[in-house]
């Protein structure tokens, strides 16, 4: 099976060489890494060619790698029933380039990219209606971004004098708690801790094997 | 008689609405009962799960997944477990992925109950849900006696389930299994030559099969459509191979196929639960790398290396190697997804939740466009549509 996506990635990297930058085949997944500026290109040829026939787009999503220069990366994830074969394409972008939707494409883009701008800020260029879905009307931020606190920023409660529901800056009762018990024990390590400062004792030799 | 220009208007179906299946606030722009525009509002009811994810250890985030779809709350785990399990490269004893495709077929049969009676009580049949829930507390009993939680089980786990099934539960439901068939034969009477039902569904909301795969529609919904596609069958998971059953195909794509497809999915579910009642293999339930699954609470008590695996799962619990992976399975309502990057600590990177519902709901304006109200309750209810997922 392997073997058949690989074969699939290598024809489509070919045919496909100026838009697609990597190939990657991991644990029966095959994943292409495109330039943002031909993703309707790959999208179309992945549609339409008679061997690919990727005519489900499953889920459009973002990711927020917050330390890298194009902090966003857009994941395209499709199915191609008659083949019985998946697929996933990335590309990367940053707050302020928009991406060009898939909506004159795939129909299902619609709301996964409206989700995409909600949640991390990705704009879509040319999408018939991109305004907010999952937050709230007013809602200020984007949630999913990692700089996005967990708390949030506002709370809402209910007002008895103004007769209605206000938004207040959040305080917390009981003080946020991370609870973060990763052991900076790796286990066995191939480099154990000291090695570094092998060659450094093989220099000031005398002094340590004196002792 | 002069003739009187109809206005368009907008209706506010809002979010608190006996037939809305849970908060969706659908503004509708109509010409007199005609519907021209649809414009579904969600997050109502939207709870920030996947951020949540971010910031809990594997098996604390595998609650936020039953509480998804609650209708069937196991089969969302089920993704997650999976996911999980790909991308550590673990094993699970046979035992384990058969209890999973029990549960997850019982999971089945209460998400396609509450959707047929649901879906029945807004077209305005009001007994299949009376007598569907009877059988619901039934399935329900039995996730309880499992676990020991009705409704969400937090039962899948990355290496298998979290307990054993004992023997008389499994004999329980097998002998369940003809009762619940009589009662689908008494809700099929009620329902499917009914001629107030038909005048409801037949060719309503019809969508085809190229219109389905445009707008990622998946499950009962394409099946209805005539494409034979069920993960089960094409990308079998857990064993799913070894057992034998059909997957129904409608003809038109209205809600009347839709409800027949959900019916008979419902037989073939009974089938697949005897099967793997019947052939339940020995074994663990679960894996027994207790660097993965933690020990049982006799060993916890009496050795050290379990007391020691114990401690280290349950606070730091384990680490899954740096990758990500897109994992779907055969949830009733269609294809439920899980993208899950790992970047190598205890803790998910990113775990998107692929729901069925936001596709489907997505294609309410292209089922609901030239229909008339009534028709959008309708097209709402057999689509199978649960906020919870939608949401997240």
């Amino acid at each position: 099976m392997d073997q058949a996506l690989t074969e699939l990635g290598d024809y489509i990297s070919d045919t496909l060489g100026d838009v697609v930058i990597a190939q990657d085949c991991r644990l029966g997944e095959l994943c292409l890494t495109v330039k943002r500026e031909g993703i309707l290109k790959i999208l179309k040829f992945l549609r339409d060619d008679a061997n690919c026939q990727f005519t489900t787009l499953l889920d459009i999503c973002g990711v927020d790698f917050p330390e890298e220069d194009e902090r966003f990366e857009v994941v395209y994830n499709l199915l191609s029933m008659t083949h019985n074969q998946r697929i996933r394409l990335k590309l990367r972008t940053d707050e302020d380039t928009p991406v060009a939707s898939a909506t004159s494409l795939f129909n299902a883009a619609n709301w996964w990219e409206r989700e995409a701008w909600d949640m991390f800020g990705i704009a879509f260029d040319d999408h018939p209606d991109l305004r907010r879905i999952l937050t709230d009307y007013g809602f200020e931020g984007h949630p999913l971004r990692k700089d996005f606190p967990l708390t949030g920023y506002v709370e809402l409660r209910y007002d008895d004098e103004q007769k209605r529901v206000v938004y207040e800056p959040v305080k917390l009762t009981q003080e946020f708690r991370s609870f973060d018990f990763l052991s900076p024990w790796e286990g066995v390590q191939r480099m154990l801790p000291g090695d570094e400062k092998a060659e450094d004792t093989d220099e000031d030799a005398p002094e340590k094997e004196a002792s | 008689m002069a003739e009187s220009e109809i206005k368009s208007y907008n209706i506010n179906f809002g979010p608190q609405h006996p037939a809305a299946h849970g908060v969706l606030r659908l503004v509708l722009e109509m010409s007199g009962e005609v519907v021209d525009r649809a414009d579904p509002h969600i997050g109502l009811l939207h709870r920030g799960t996947e951020k949540l994810i971010e910031n809990k250890t594997y098996v604390q985030a595998i609650g936020y997944f039953d509480r998804l779809d609650y209708s069937s709350p196991q089969n969302q785990e089920h993704a997650f477990a999976l996911g999980i399990e790909k991308l550590m490269g673990l094993e699970v004893p046979v035992r384990g992925q058969a209890i999973r495709v029990l549960y997850a077929e019982i999971g089945r049969l209460l998400n396609h109950l509450m959707n047929i009676c649901a879906f029945a009580l807004d077209v305005g049949a009001m007994t299949p849900m009376l007598w569907s829930f009877e059988h619901r507390e039934k399935l329900m009993e039995f996730c309880e006696r499992a676990c020991g939680a009705r409704m969400h089980m937090h039962y899948f786990r990355p290496g298998g389930v979290a307990f054993d099934v004992p023997q008389d539960l499994l004999d329980d439901i097998y002998t369940w299994c003809p009762d619940f068939l009589t009662i689908l034969d008494d809700v099929e009477t009620l329902l499917t030559e009914n001629r107030i039902f038909k005048q409801r569904t037949v060719d309503i909301g019809i969508i085809s099969a190229e219109q389905c795969q445009d707008w990622g529609i998946t499950g009962a919904n394409i099946r209805a459509s005539g494409v034979a596609w069920d993960l089960r069958k094409s990308q079998p998971y857990d064993g799913y191979e070894k057992y034998d059953f059909q997957i129904p195909v409608g003809k038109n794509g209205d809600c009347y196929d839709r409800y027949i497809v959900r019916m008979l999915e419902m037989r073939e579910s009974v089938k697949i639960i005897q099967q793997a009642i019947e052939n339940m293999p020995g074994g663990p339930a679960k894996s027994i790398d207790h660097k993965v699954t933690p020990p049982t609470r006799g060993q916890m008590k009496h050795s050290m290396e379990a007391l020691i695996h114990h401690f280290k799962l349950y606070t730091e619990g384990f680490k899954v190697p740096a990758g990500e992976t897109y994992t779907a399975v055969e949830a009733p309502k269609g294809e439920f997804a899980v993208y899950l990057i790992s970047d190598g600590t205890n803790k998910p990177y990113r775990c998107k939740i692929r729901a069925p519902g936001f596709a489907s709901l997505q294609a309410t304006e292209l089922l609901s466009k030239g229909h008339m109200l009534a028709d959008v309750v309708a097209n709402i209810g057999s689509v199978d549509i649960v906020f919870g997922e939608i949401d997240r």
